[in-house]
């Protein structure tokens, strides 16, 4: 969900109060299980490594689509989460439906520990019936026969058309199939400092060729236009969306890497050339304690993020109440209006659930529901996936932090220009780590974004290799 | 239980003689028995939680994953023999991991010790006052988790933060100790702070083992405080040393803790910045066999490593 790696964004939204300290903690408790986990994962896999994983329950997963019933009878449901609030918006569900009980588990973020927790769990047979999967991992949990196709349970064929075209795409998987349903996404747009942008008399860039020119012109002031997070590889994912690269082919028999695309060139040079010129700020890591003082302080101006990120700047950069406001994304051709997607998550079936209709059925409810939709923004700050979600009251008035502006009028604009053939790698965990590591030399000047490209692409080869799968030359 | 059997042995012994041994080893056995026992609590977390993962960690570094079908088609663990360590071992990230440790332990470890000894000398001297209350001010660091020790480092050397920067930024400039160049040593910093105390208590602790007879002769010989810290303490606590660079060495090549919580506040962390963190961002991205292998060839590394220390220092003991 929410915020890609991190995710612990909502946990921002519903403790205003205590965002540093809820990150933190959830952080921490990140690093102390992760010896445990470890430890796990060896103990785990021990029977299961060399045979029943892929073999036995991969064939379950990939021909039994068509059946899907329900089992009937008093059914109970395992759903693992980290979006806050979610177990009210279940005891909602549970009250309606006596016969299909769901209980909540509240996890740390996916790339936190929990996914890794569900790869255990899968493999020692103990895994939920539900689980929350970001888009850019659904295909890791394919890969190790997690997911369950659901497109023969009743209600999921139909439901297509009500959710944002790219997220029901994505939950395809490249397949016929359907393995999960989409719950919240994250387009993107350029929050902007209204009143550094003013008092400089620099307009509101419309294109990247203007952003750089604004870039140059703050940079006079002192202030850099934003920062280059170095470990969210996945917000460059998003600016390499919006470009319209085209990073992988999973439709063939063999996977097409193409990182080094010219589009996903044509980003990398860009940044570079802001990062050659001092213009962004390279020593700030995203959503860390040190940007958000710097976001107190006036030294960064903009921050190109997702729908969700509008209570990330709320929560941590309070002293700037009212003096944000937010734009479309840069454009690389004046006029057009392509917008990118950073983040945002779905509800899926694990392939080990004996209740694929059952949990099928709460899993479209959770994302469809308006009382369900309204709650889960409310309490987890969800922007939903689900197109009737856009237009819930609380995403069609004015933000009172962004001086009464209707900023999800933006996002919603932004939602429907994102590209939707956009197909994340098959190891996408690997591929935005391989990235990660190239920023760094970037932003050290040991290296340049475009090497960085070019890096990750042959790391990528080789770790799909690694994984059995066949890669086009 | 023992006395009847004892007596059953006795009585079969008057006849023939290779019966009767046959007769008496249940006996004994069971006589024997009490120290498997007293081995127990040890033996079984140590097979279970030690040896087990350990050999499972080198059976599953044996393997590699295969697919058929197509990207999402089945997939299964084969017998690879020793090609993951054939890629351990050409792995540009890890070879850059393995240098790095090594580097921040050659530099590390000897100021580390070097403090741990001085600060040991110091509170074993004849002049030392509140003795008591040093020795727990300079282990108090060690007793703080690893986690907490770094983020307080972490906002302690973080630009926008930290009042010492801002400090030092008002008297002249500081330097960027999350850089790229400075932040290992920055690291190396958090290290020495939190494990100086721990070796110094071993080293104090042999300090005190040392017989009085010793210093009284020397003092008798003329020699000061200094003369007999040199020339008779450090010498007698040399296995007090040789033992704690062990220890530092082992430490040194799992550097772990440090990387991954600056990680979260500077731009200069990488996923394999030590090899303790590429084995766990591997395993983390579902690679476990090469996962297994980077970890066994690191433990392999400690071991030559700490054991060669042993034996360089065994050896050199005995020339003298």
């Amino acid at each position: 969900m929410i915020h890609p790696r991190r995710g612990p964004s909502p946990a921002q939204q519903v403790t205003p109060s205590t965002p540093r300290g809820r990150r933190r903690v959830v952080r921490l408790a990140a690093l102390l299980v992760a010896p445990a986990m470890l430890a796990a994962a060896c103990s785990s896999s021990s029977g299961s490594d060399s045979g029943s994983t892929g073999a036995g329950a991969g064939a379950g997963g990939q021909t039994s689509a068509a059946a899907c019933a329900p089992t009937g009878g008093k059914v109970s449901l395992q759903f693992w989460t980290w979006v806050p609030g979610m177990d009210a918006v279940v005891a909602k569900w549970n009250a309606k439906n006596p016969d299909i009980q769901v209980a909540v588990k509240n996890t740390p973020a996916g790339n936190a520990g929990t996914y890794q927790n569900m790869f255990n769990s899968l493999k020692a047979g103990t895994a939920p019936d539900l689980g929350q999967v970001e888009y850019d991992t659904l295909s890791s949990f394919r890969l190790q026969d997690g997911l369950k196709d659901i497109s023969g349970c009743p209600g999921v064929s139909d439901a297509k058309a009500n959710f944002v075209d790219w997220s029901w795409a994505q939950a395809q998987v490249g397949g016929p199939g359907v393995y999960a349903i989409p719950q919240d996404t994250g387009p993107m747009a350029l929050f902007y400092r209204k009143d550094i942008f003013e008092a400089n008399g620099i307009s509101v860039p419309t294109t990247w060729d203007e952003y750089a020119a604004a870039a140059a012109k703050l940079k006079a002031k002192g202030i850099a236009i934003t920062h280059f997070p170095q470990q969210d590889a996945n917000w460059f994912d998003g600016l390499l969306w919006q470009a319209g690269a085209k990073l992988f082919d999973t439709s063939g028999d063999q996977v097409k890497v193409s990182l080094t695309d010219a589009k996903a060139k044509q980003v990398a040079d860009y940044w570079q050339k802001l990062i050659d010129g001092k213009l962004v700020a390279t020593n700030l890591q995203g959503f860390s304690p040190d940007l958000y003082k710097a976001w107190n302080e006036g030294k960064v101006a903009t921050w190109i993020s997702a729908a969700w990120g509008y209570s990330t700047i709320r929560d941590n950069a309070k002293a700037t109440a009212g003096k944000w406001a937010v734009a479309p994304m840069p454009q690389w051709s004046a006029g057009s209006k392509a917008a990118g997607n950073w983040g945002g998550s779905t509800t899926a079936v694990l392939s080990s659930s004996k209740h694929p209709a059952e949990a099928a059925k709460f899993a479209l409810w959770l994302n469809s529901d308006p009382e369900a939709l309204a709650l889960a923004n409310e309490k987890g700050g969800l922007y939903p996936a689900n197109k009737a979600g856009l237009e819930l009251p609380a995403l069609t008035k004015g933000v009172d932090f962004y001086g009464g502006q209707k900023v999800f009028d933006v996002f919603k604009e932004a939602s429907g220009n994102v590209d939707t053939n956009f197909t994340w790698g098959p190891i996408m965990t690997d591929t935005n780590r391989f990235l990660s590591d190239g920023f760094t030399k970037a932003l050290n000047g040991q290296g340049t974004l475009g090497q960085t490209l070019d890096t990750a692409q042959t790391q990528t080869v080789s770790a799909l290799k690694s994984q059995g799968i066949n890669v086009a030359p | 239980m023992s006395t009847p059997s004892a007596t059953d042995a006795i009585e079969t012994g008057s006849g023939d003689r290779t019966p009767a041994r046959l007769e008496t080893d249940p006996g004994k056995a069971r006589q024997r028995r009490p120290w498997l026992w007293f081995l127990l609590p040890f033996l079984v977390p140590f097979v279970l939680f030690y040896l087990l993962p350990i050999g499972y960690a080198v059976y599953q570094s044996l393997f590699k994953i295969q697919r058929t079908g197509g990207l999402f088609g089945k997939s299964e663990q084969v017998f690879a023999g020793f090609a993951q360590y054939a890629d351990v071992f050409a792995d540009e990230t890890f070879r850059q991991g393995v240098l790095r440790v090594l580097l921040f332990g050659i530099v590390q470890v000897p100021v580390m010790l070097g403090l741990a000894l001085l600060t040991a000398l110091l509170l074993d001297s004849a002049v030392a006052r509140l003795k008591r209350f040093f020795r727990i001010a300079f282990f108090v660091p060690y007793g703080i988790p690893g986690v907490i020790a770094a983020l307080m480092w972490a906002f302690l050397y973080s630009p926008q933060l930290s009042p010492i920067v801002s400090l030092l930024n008002d008297v002249g400039t500081a330097p960027d100790f999350l850089g790229s160049s400075l932040i290992l040593w920055s690291m190396a910093n958090v290290t020495t702070w939190t494990y100086t105390g721990y070796n110094m208590l071993i080293i104090f602790a042999a300090l005190q083992a040392l017989p009085q007879e010793i210093f009284e002769a020397s003092r008798i010989d003329g020699a000061g405080g200094v003369r007999t810290a040199v020339s008779i303490k450090i010498p007698l606590v040399f296995p007090a040393l040789v033992l704690t660079t062990v220890f530092s060495i082992i430490g040194t090549l799992q550097l772990f803790t440090e990387p991954v919580v600056f990680q979260t506040i500077s731009t200069n962390v990488t996923s394999g910045y030590t090899p303790n963190m590429q084995a766990y961002a591997v395993a983390a991205s579902n690679n476990y066999s090469f996962s297994a292998a980077l970890s066994v060839v690191l433990a392999v590394a400690t071991f030559i490593l700490s054991f060669g220390f042993l034996r360089f220092t065994q050896r050199r003991g005995e020339a003298l």
